[in-house]
């Protein structure tokens, strides 16, 4: 690979002759943004206005009828689902799909849904925090349906705390996402259109812990 | 004055009359004024979040090197490959070579300005290879033939009746329908094949994580996501300024950027990206690079007075409250970056001489200042461009000697009630044998679609002593 050093110390001498002012770390920014009172209030509130549906449950059973309730709404089509013992447990009540796990390779093209774990929730922007560990890249891109089995005790105030979490998975993983709603774009005219790419729906199994 | 400066006032005057073009960017920009003072009332304090975001990115434009070295070791360390190119030729070649060994046919690209500015695409398809932009306003450009009109909504210019007529001749084994969500799902199905056989993905960067090592994309529709996930090798492009020093520092950049951007409390698809697919992984690039461009920008860093140009985070703020943006449109500047961020750092990184006339395409009036996050003051920049323009480069004659007389006839009132009764008595003796105001110096353009007002006899001071203060 035409990996070229000259260029490197070229650009490296440039900059470190050039005269920086000085500059000091930004500080805390704790008080940029409004205090959230009640953190799982304001989850729901900000997955209600980026059109993320969550669903509670406040047991294993209950998820996995959700589950079966979402996948019922579905078309035809297999569903991409992360190996895991819990996800493999709730996809029991769903067991007359056709089940792609993980464990045998990426998501296809023409999975209708994909089920995943998260790494976290935030309640300021109504997030979910992925990575690659969960479904692999795809898992939460792919299909036109992402839904995602989370439990009460993953969900975090903001984003900055979302990324104190993230930072320690930066060595293992590949990728680190903030997932924030449905694919979405208003390149026409300004008009919010959802499902521009990626999924247009998205569904979050909210499980009391 | 230069060829580039005609061409810039034939566009400018052309798109200011052109009446839809007008009502087209109108109806987006109040969509967007709208949008952006929602989102900063989610904030506690909005001034804060930009004194927070602009200590940041002064904190990272002042160490660099550093900072790039630690990225670059991060990157590396996890198998990726950095190229660090000095100029577009390096970056578009290493590209290039890129392609060839992976003997990629084609490639899917999510939106990124620098690629823009490198001209990567024809260097592409010169090699046969085809490149799809992924972005539906950048997908809708490229279908045009024509460069991204704004640095955030590519196709700000164009109706939903335009695009309609563009897809139904450039797409229509995928069209199904004319509404908003139907030319979505056109677009839709026709990317989602180029996804899938696509051997290579080209993305941007909207920051680059020192001490995570990762690379940042913030996309709403997840064409980043399918870009840099599906393909078998990612490229990332990105210019050196991008660098910041702590992933928790998107804690604030985040919202900041996606606020200024769209309004939004934060991007759809927030995305780091450390390196190709790693061990135990079920999807994700075998090769991963990330080109580090200079083309210019250690230029601007060591111009002390207008370094802080490199905090810019490209969330389009500037351009949508500019005045003169709205009026002659994203094209006529001619500029990868259009708009008041463009106006100041084209002259300085593309040459002064040839550039400089950007910096007078600014009514001083300030709005971008004000709307910067990462509070660049611009005007002072395009201030200074102007200053540099008439000691280094083209400016004329007649525009040195008036500025000459303006200043010392401003130096004291005497002289300034000199220059007054000679400009009057020079401008009446002129309309009174029937000059038209067309020939009259400054007075051409102003005149050209204004009535020319009756000249007074007497000053403003003569006047106002003679009513004693009272009009």
């Amino acid at each position: 690979m035409a990996t070229s050093n000259a260029g490197r110390e070229r650009i490296l001498a440039r900059i470190r002759k050039a005269r920086g002012h000085e500059a000091s770390a930004a500080g805390a920014a704790e008080a940029i943004f409004p205090l959230i009172p009640d953190p799982m209030q304001r989850f729901l509130a900000e997955c209600e206005a980026n059109l993320t549906r969550v669903h509670r449950a406040v047991s294993n059973v209950q998820s996995a009828a959700i589950l079966s309730q979402i996948v019922s709404e579905l078309p035809a089509g297999a569903i991409y689902v992360e190996d895991d013992p819990v996800l493999r447990r709730l996809c029991v009540s769903i067991e007359e799909r056709k089940i792609l796990l993980s464990s045998e390779g990426r998501a296809p093209e023409d999975c209708v849904a994909t089920l995943t774990l998260c790494d976290g929730l935030v309640a300021q922007t109504g997030s979910i925090l992925t990575s690659s560990r969960h479904g692999g890249r795809g898992g939460s891109i792919v299909a036109p349906t992402h839904i995602v089995y989370a439990t009460t005790d993953q969900l975090l105030p903001d984003v900055t705390s979302a990324l104190r979490l993230a930072a320690r998975d930066t060595e293992r993983a590949s990728y680190i996402g903030l997932i924030s709603g449905s694919s979405r774009t208003a390149d026409i005219e300004k008009i919010l259109v959802q499902g521009a790419h990626g999924p247009v729906r998205v569904d979050i199994i909210l499980e009391q812990r | 004055m230069s060829r580039l400066a005609e061409e810039f006032l034939i566009a400018a005057a052309q798109k200011s009359a052109d009446l839809t073009h007008r009502a087209t960017i109108k109806r987006n920009v109040d969509s967007y004024d709208t949008a952006v003072a929602k989102g900063k009332l989610r904030f506690a304090d909005w001034e804060a979040a930009r004194t927070y975001a602009a200590r940041v990115k002064g904190e990272a434009v002042s160490n660099l090197a550093p900072l790039l070295e630690e990225f670059e070791r991060k990157i590396v360390a996890r198998g990726g490959h950095v190229y660090w190119a000095e100029t577009a030729d390096d970056a578009r070649q290493y590209i290039c070579d890129v392609a060839r060994k992976n003997n990629v046919k084609t490639v899917v690209k999510s939106k990124s300005m620098v690629t823009e500015e490198i001209h990567l695409l024809p260097a592409l398809e010169k090699l046969g290879i085809k490149v799809w932009e992924t972005d539906l306003g950048e997908l809708i450009v490229q279908l045009r033939n024509e460069p991204p009109y704004h640095i955030v909504t590519p196709a700000m210019h164009l109706t939903r009746e335009q695009i309609r007529d563009l897809f139904q001749q450039k797409l229509p084994d995928d069209m199904n329908g004319e509404s908003h969500q139907e030319l979505v799902a056109a677009a839709r199905r026709f990317l989602r094949r180029a996804f899938f056989a696509a051997e290579m993905g080209i993305s941007g960067a909207n920051f680059l994580v020192a001490d995570a090592g990762m690379v940042a994309i913030s996309t709403n529709e997840g064409n980043g996501r399918l870009t840099t996930s599906l393909p078998r090798v990612h490229v990332v492009v990105t210019g050196i300024e991008k660098v910041i020093p702590r992933l928790e520092d998107l804690g604030v950049l985040w919202p900041v950027l996606a606020t200024s951007g769209t309004g939004q409390p934060i991007t759809t698809y927030s995305t780091l990206i450390g390196g190709p697919r790693a061990e135990g992984e079920v999807d994700g690039p075998e090769e991963f690079h990330v080109v580090l461009l200079d083309n210019g920008r250690t230029e601007v860093l060591a111009d002390e007075e207008q370094q802080e140009l490199l905090r810019c985070i490209r969330c389009g703020a500037c351009l949508n409250k500019c005045p003169v943006y709205r009026s002659v449109g994203g094209h006529a500047f001619n500029t990868t970056y259009p708009g008041p961020i463009g106006s100041a750092l084209t002259p300085i990184v593309n040459g002064m001489k040839d550039w400089g006339h950007l910096s007078y395409a600014c009514s001083l009036c300030t709005a971008c200042d004000s709307v910067c996050p990462v509070k660049i003051k611009l005007s002072g920049h395009l201030l200074e461009n102007r200053r540099k323009y008439v000691s280094e480069g083209d400016a004329k004659t007649s525009e040195k000697v008036g500025f000459s007389v303006f200043r010392w006839a401003t130096a004291g009132p005497r002289r300034f009630a000199l220059l007054g009764w000679f400009g009057r008595k020079i401008t009446r003796a002129a309309l009174a044998i029937g000059m038209s105001p067309h020939a009259l110096g400054p007075l051409a353009s102003w005149t050209k679609y204004r009535a020319m007002p009756d000249v007074p006899k007497d000053s403003f001071r003569a006047l106002w002593e003679k009513n004693d203060g009272n009009f």
